[in-house]
């Protein structure tokens, strides 16, 4: 095949052969419990320098929760998959979590150009689209998908693809190597203590991140009954085998929403976007993140219960999110 | 009601333009929020009842409940109320890779003659020597894949430039054929660019062209603010001012905290002719 332009960054090692083993050997093929905490989830499935991606985001839908305990366990190196998000790429590079990002969209502010200039931080161009395309090359265990986008951008000139002439059409075409991360972290409605989950209402790349990643953590509003997936099984999102830790975390999403369940809570919301437009962190990572040791205490001590039954409350729309 | 308002600010003028230019029954994809967004849902309650549109979290054609809470224009239930379908992203890329897609509506940080659209960094990007921002997001695949792309800047100097710093999201790149050269679908791009001041299409030679102006500026003034000097229409036409109706909806239902309308200047009917207000 003939190439024609090469985007000529670094990217993720692309190893499809290397995945179906890691499938074969690690992945848990039979129904065994996965009921764990946040703490022993991110402790085992989490290490220092992991290619991680998590779906949705910190204000919507996303793992919140499991954000925040990757950042309390200072964990290191880790390379993040940064699509369609907002302020979880900045709370983990100002915490030293992160120190590359590929970028589809994230939440900007001076905390980038300063994090580069540092060093501190490296930075690959993609789009949100591309991004969710490469983890589902990644979810489809082949090398690489086409891509009818990104050609012609200087983002191409920043990332992994490559602009090739198609062996089938003679056109040239774009194509974006696909992502396997080491560990995908996912926030779901329900799950069971297997690992089968469901995801109501619309997503970014759920069910692609638990099939392309090596290790899967899924934090579920709600745990439920299998004999329930198996009354209406079109409606699982996710396979218990992917899945390697089940984290029970009841508005594991806040301060964002979980469509359905509650809403988002604005003064949340604005508290972490104005400390990523200051591009101070160390006040919101000492209240939302140090100050407490679990999602428990934190829901506790620094939510409350009155702000969890306000967001509750404000939530009025079900239709189409429960079973 | 179909009164034209005799006060409202340079957003509600760009919002209603291109509101009315939405057609219905068509399929859209647009930006998350902004303009694109509240234009939309305009063009909903008005003239285009019918028209369905996608956001990049892959829903299609919902009844959106607005306003909505901050940032919370997708994967939300008041976005994504009595949709016709919930999907996720990769089926939002896949509608546009397959023609789906009639147009996409864009707000855009920076555009070129070419209709380029940066939204990753202003200055040098080697180095994070420039101001950075948070780059195509779903931007991408829409200006690459819809048959036709609407996009919305401000009218302003450094916003309007011969050359974008960066190119983030596709429009003509630099001349006939190239997006083609580069593997994008054919008959694809950029159509309209509006701002506050004024509308502007494409030459064949895929040139900026500017082809109507807001009623309370001059061709000068709009020049004034552009950094390179555009083609002309021969003939151009006076952009009409937003009715009394759209500024109801658009402040009552839709805009109601004034997230994406409260700027801008404000421009008032005075002596039989609209100007900025003092």
């Amino acid at each position: 095949m003939r190439i024609l332009e090469d985007g000529g960054a670094d990217y993720l090692k692309v190893d499809p052969d290397g995945y179906r083993a890691a499938v074969r050997d690690t992945k848990p093929h039979r129904m065994v419990s996965k009921m764990m905490s946040h703490q022993e989830a991110i402790e085992r499935f989490v290490s220092d320098g992991d290619y991680l991606a998590y779906d949705c985001n910190y204000f919507q839908r996303g793992p919140s929760s499991l954000i925040r305990e990757i950042i309390r366990q200072r964990k290191k190196n880790l390379w993040i998959c940064g699509k369609f998000t907002y302020v979880a790429c900045a709370l983990l590079v100002e915490a030293g979590c992160a120190d590359r990002i590929d970028i589809g969209f994230i939440g900007f502010g001076p905390w980038i150009a300063r994090a580069v200039k540092e060093k501190r931080l490296t930075i690959y161009e993609y789009s949100n689209a591309v991004m969710t395309l490469r983890l589902k090359a990644g979810a489809m265990g082949i090398p690489f998908i086409p891509v009818r986008s990104f050609g012609g951008t200087d983002g191409f000139k920043h990332s992994g693809c490559k602009l090739v002439e198609d062996p089938f059409t003679g056109k040239p075409i774009v194509l974006a190597p696909a992502i396997n991360p080491d560990v995908s972290i996912i926030h779901v409605h329900q799950a069971d203590e297997f690992g089968n989950a469901r995801v109501f209402g619309t997503g970014i790349a759920h069910a692609e991140c638990a099939l392309a990643s090596k290790r899967v953590i899924v934090s579920a509003e709600e745990i439920i009954d299998t004999a329930e997936f198996r009354n209406d099984p079109a409606r699982t999102s996710i396979a218990h085998f992917c899945v390697d830790a089940v984290v029970h975390a009841p508005f594991g999403a806040y301060p964002g929403t979980v469509q359905g369940y509650y809403a988002s809570d604005p003064a949340g919301v604005v508290e972490a976007m104005g400390a990523m437009y200051q591009g101070d962190f160390k006040a919101y990572l000492q209240k939302h993140v140090y100050a407490v040791a679990s999602h428990d205490e934190y829901l506790a001590k620094v939510v409350g219960a009155e702000k969890l039954a306000e967001i509750r409350r404000r939530e009025t729309i079900k239709e189409g999110y429960h079973a | 009601m179909s009164t034209p308002a005799t006060s409202f600010n340079e957003r509600e003028f760009v919002t209603c333009q291109i509101s009315r230019l939405v057609e219905d029954n068509y399929i859209y994809w647009v930006g998350g929020g902004g303009e694109p967004l509240s234009s939309v849902l305009l063009a909903k309650r008005m003239g285009a009842p019918n028209l369905q549109y996608l956001t990049e979290d892959g829903v299609v054609g919902p009844e959106a409940q607005v306003p909505f809470d901050p940032l919370m224009t997708m994967i939300s239930s008041r976005a994504n109320y009595r949709a016709l379908q919930w999907s996720t992203m990769n089926y939002a890329a896949d509608l546009a890779q397959l023609g789906y897609v009639d147009y996409g509506i864009l707000a855009t940080l920076q555009v070129d003659r070419y209709g380029n659209v940066n939204s990753t960094v202003i200055g040098k990007y080697e180095g994070g020597e420039g101001r950075r921002f948070g780059g195509p997001g779903g931007a991408d695949s829409i200006a690459a894949l819809a048959w036709r792309t609407i996009l919305v800047t401000d009218q302003q100097k450094r916003k309007f430039v011969d050359r974008v710093d960066f190119i983030s999201s596709p429009g003509f790149l630099d001349g006939p054929g190239a997006r083609q050269r580069h593997g994008l679908p054919p008959n694809t791009g950029p159509w309209r660019v509006y701002t506050p001041w004024a509308m502007y299409g494409y030459t064949k030679e895929c040139q900026l062209e500017l082809q109507g102006i807001a009623p309370f500026v001059t061709i000068e003034q709009v020049l004034s603010e552009m950094s390179f000097k555009p083609a002309i229409a021969s003939k151009l036409e006076i952009l009409e001012v937003p009715t009394e109706e759209e500024l109801t909806i658009l402040r009552t239902q839709i805009d109601v905290g004034g997230q994406v309308t409260d700027r801008g200047r404000w421009i008032e009917l005075a002596e039989g002719k609209y100007r900025f207000a003092a």
